[in-house]
């Protein structure tokens, strides 16, 4: 089936993509907290997406139901890792990253 | 009437196995069902005995009906925020503008809270970094990211059946 691997290959690039923006933003951000955003969001998209590609390949199996459970498992845990991090950041009053006029505005010493 | 709904929740656990189990082993045949029912059975007894209970009372089978109904709802959030985001990340002079908020939520129990602060994490902007009784405190990556959060409130709300309180508490 030509049209089904068009559609695959079209989800698995998407992944790529959102994979590339996940690493682009992982090295642009400024500090922890703000570097949590692309590696727990646009990874877990991309992934969703290459699996959904996958699953697209794949057609209609058992195998496509073990995908949809994967993809549920990767959602959550991957919310729950980005909060765990966050959470111990938090608690080590690791500073986050500010704007440098709001710094200025509001801790003038 | 306690016992009944326990009873209910034990069932409920051990469909919910029954169906992973089916599904993992991808056949329909009688001695992996079987199989998979002892198997259920087992895991529903181990969990009543170290939990006291099979499942979080919240947990009911108009949950699980509604379930998919809020997972295209929140994957639909994810993409458009995660286009949001992107646009960020790709933008020349990286416009973020970080802070922490406090956000404090209706939604009561453990069980909503902590679907609410998956969903916050999972859509884009937003990470849940602490909760604190209804107090949950959310890193967002610019301030408009914050006014994505009285909607996924509602949204988890209408999975829950929870209803919201009435408006004078609402816009705080």
């Amino acid at each position: 089936m030509a049209a089904r691997d068009i559609v695959a290959a079209v989800f698995c690039c998407i992944g790529t993509f959102f994979f590339i923006i996940g690493t682009t933003g992982l090295i642009r951000m400024p500090d922890l907290f703000t570097r949590l955003h692309p590696s727990t969001k646009c990874d877990t998209l991309g992934a969703c997406s290459v699996i959904l590609g996958m699953a697209v390949h794949n057609g209609w199996s058992w195998d496509l139901l073990k995908l949809v459970f994967i993809m549920c498992f990767l959602l959550l845990s991957s919310a729950t890792c980005g909060h765990a991090i966050g959470r111990s950041a938090l608690r080590r009053n690791i500073p986050y990253w500010k704007k440098k006029e709001e710094t200025e505005d509001g801790h003038g010493a | 009437m306690t016992s009944g709904r326990a009873f209910g929740s034990k069932l409920l656990l051990f469909f919910l196995l029954l169906v992973f189990w089916v599904v993992l082993t991808a056949s329909l045949a009688l001695h992996e069902l079987v199989m998979g029912a002892v198997c259920a059975a087992f895991v529903v007894t181990l969990t009543v005995a170290l939990l006291g209970r099979a499942l979080d009372p919240r947990i009911t089978p108009g949950v699980l009906l509604r379930l998919p109904v809020f997972m295209v709802r929140l994957v639909w959030e994810i993409i458009k925020a995660n286009l949001n985001v992107a646009g960020i990340i790709l933008h020349p002079r990286l416009p973020v503008d970080p802070r922490i908020v406090e956000y404090r939520t209706y939604l009561p129990g453990d069980l909503p809270r902590t679907v609410f602060s998956d969903s916050i994490t999972l859509t884009p902007g937003t990470v849940t970094v602490e909760l604190k009784g209804d107090v949950l405190n959310v890193h967002c990556l610019c301030p408009y990211h914050e006014d994505g959060l009285p909607g996924l409130e509602r949204l988890v709300a209408w999975l829950f059946g929870v209803k919201p309180p009435g408006e004078v508490k609402g816009d705080g």
